[in-house]
């Protein structure tokens, strides 16, 4: 056994093939849980981005190989400059950028993508670590990638629901209104802490808004209580939560 | 590393035009098969990437081994996957409906990249096992992908006039495993009969029809509705 890992941690044609198919295997695991929630990015691109991040490292390794078998006479006239992080690195950067593309500004404040982007991030590591042979690394990553993306996901979401701090959207007649929904909350115990107003008057068929953080009178006070009462006030037009 | 390439993993004529060759065919099989599918990005744009990735790192090679001067001969390579990132995310749109599209596009034209400069720099095993494998990846394993069952969500819309009216509908939401989304309360202006309209988000595996004519059955429900 020791000594199959041993091979396998060299640079050969078969542990190139190994660690292309074991990142392709483990991108693919990942994004397949990700896709049973329709999320933008389906388990094709999980897999693309780590078989090319473990396609850096391999690509490291050759030139590794050639610089001190075959170009050893230049490296010796020349001089060896070269860094083994150097392609890694880019991977990084690189898909960086791409996972920047994918994070957008909803309304309300609101941003949606973080966590497809982080994931593509954490698998694109993930690739690294297989195109190294860093193969305890990849079992380690691919386990706990797995748990916080689908396991951790209800539980964050049940979480969310608990949570004291609510945010709020409301639409109402006027500025004016602000002072009465601020008092029907306090009435309900909970504290308003901030209040951003988003539109301060009526204009295309919508109503003024604003936005209301606010911290409930205890844990566990139901979300939509707080709901129905600001909505029960004559001047409230509409009330929404939002979770982000 | 297979033998078979060893004569032709550094530069020369012959080296020079297999791996621009080499490059240009890799690119277009990966991108035909987008081309195929009607997406932003065709086979032009695949073997363009490739070729240049693949060009940018035989640079680096003539740099090292022709003009020998020190050089790092990763660096260049490395830049092209970093620009390559950038390329991506301009090749991701975001719709009016938030949500995302060319995100496969972007990712695969950013292995292309690489497999560009694995050919580049001589180490054709694994430009061609790369490219083998992306074709798979995009090819039959993406009709795997569009097997998944996804968790059903939808929105119900409720009628009502009392606040406890829509305590009952969360309630029986909990108890069926259904998690809220996201939920909207507006008031009533257009509807003489009710107060007030809730909308709600939900996520889980009861039906919504099912859903529906459960809800329309509770005593406070003016009406309710799928979204």
């Amino acid at each position: 056994m020791g000594a199959v890992l041993q091979r396998l941690r060299q640079f050969s044609f078969l542990s190139a093939l190994l660690r292309l198919l074991l990142a392709m295997l483990s991108g693919g695991v990942v994004g397949f849980g990700r896709s049973q929630k329709a999320r933008a990015a389906g388990f094709r691109t999980y897999m693309l981005i780590s078989i090319g991040a473990a396609m850096a490292v391999l690509l490291t390794q050759y030139q590794y190989a050639m610089l001190t078998g075959p170009w050893a006479d230049v490296v010796e006239a020349v001089g060896m400059k070269f860094d083994a992080s150097r392609l890694a690195s880019s991977v990084i950067t690189g898909i960086g950028f791409l996972g920047a593309g994918i994070i957008m500004k909803v309304a309300h404040q609101q941003v949606n993508g973080l966590t497809t982007s982080t994931g593509l991030f954490a698998t694109m590591v993930m690739g690294l670590a297989a195109g190294a042979g860093f193969y305890e690394g990849v079992i380690m990553a691919l386990i706990l990638i797995v748990l916080l993306l689908n396991v951790m996901s209800p539980l964050e979401f049940a979480f969310k629901r608990r949570l004291r701090n609510i945010t709020l959207n409301v639409e109402f007649n006027g500025v004016d209104d602000i002072a009465r929904i601020t008092r029907a909350i306090e009435k309900e115990g909970a504290r308003v802490y901030d209040i951003d107003v988003e539109r301060t008057e009526r204009k295309d068929d919508r109503y003024p808004s604003a936005i209301f953080i606010l911290q409930l009178a205890r844990r566990n006070h139901s979300h939509s209580g707080m709901l129905s009462s600001v909505a029960e006030l004559p001047c409230v037009h509409s009330v929404q939560e939002l979770i982000s | 590393m297979l033998p078979l390439f060893d004569g032709i993993r550094a530069l020369g004529l012959g080296a020079v035009a297999v791996k621009t060759l080499m490059a240009c065919l890799c690119g277009t099989l990966i991108g035909l098969e987008r081309s195929s599918k009607n997406r932003p990005a065709g086979f032009r744009t695949h073997t363009l990437v490739c070729l240049a990735a693949a060009l940018a790192a035989l640079t680096s090679l003539y740099i090292f081994l022709e003009m020998k001067l020190p050089s790092d001969i990763s660096r260049i390579g490395g830049q092209v996957i970093s620009g390559l990132g950038f390329i991506g995310a301009g090749t991701i749109i975001i719709t009016k409906r938030m949500t995302i599209k060319g995100l496969t596009t972007a990712a695969g034209l950013w292995t292309t990249g690489v497999i560009g400069l694995a050919i580049g720099s001589g180490y054709y095993e694994l430009g061609l096992l790369g490219t083998a494998l992306v074709l798979v990846a995009e090819t039959w394993l993406a009709r795997l992908g569009s097997t998944i069952q996804h968790t059903p969500e939808y929105g119900v819309e409720v009628l009502y006039n009392e606040k406890t009216s829509l305590d009952q509908v969360l309630r029986f939401c909990k108890d069926n495993r259904m998690s809220i989304v996201n939920l909207t309360i507006h008031t009533a202006e257009d509807v003489p009969q009710a107060e007030y309209i809730a909308r709600v988000r939900l996520r889980g595996n009861l039906r919504q029809d099912a859903l529906v004519a459960r809800i329309q059955q509770m005593p406070g429900i003016m009406t309710a509705m799928g979204l």
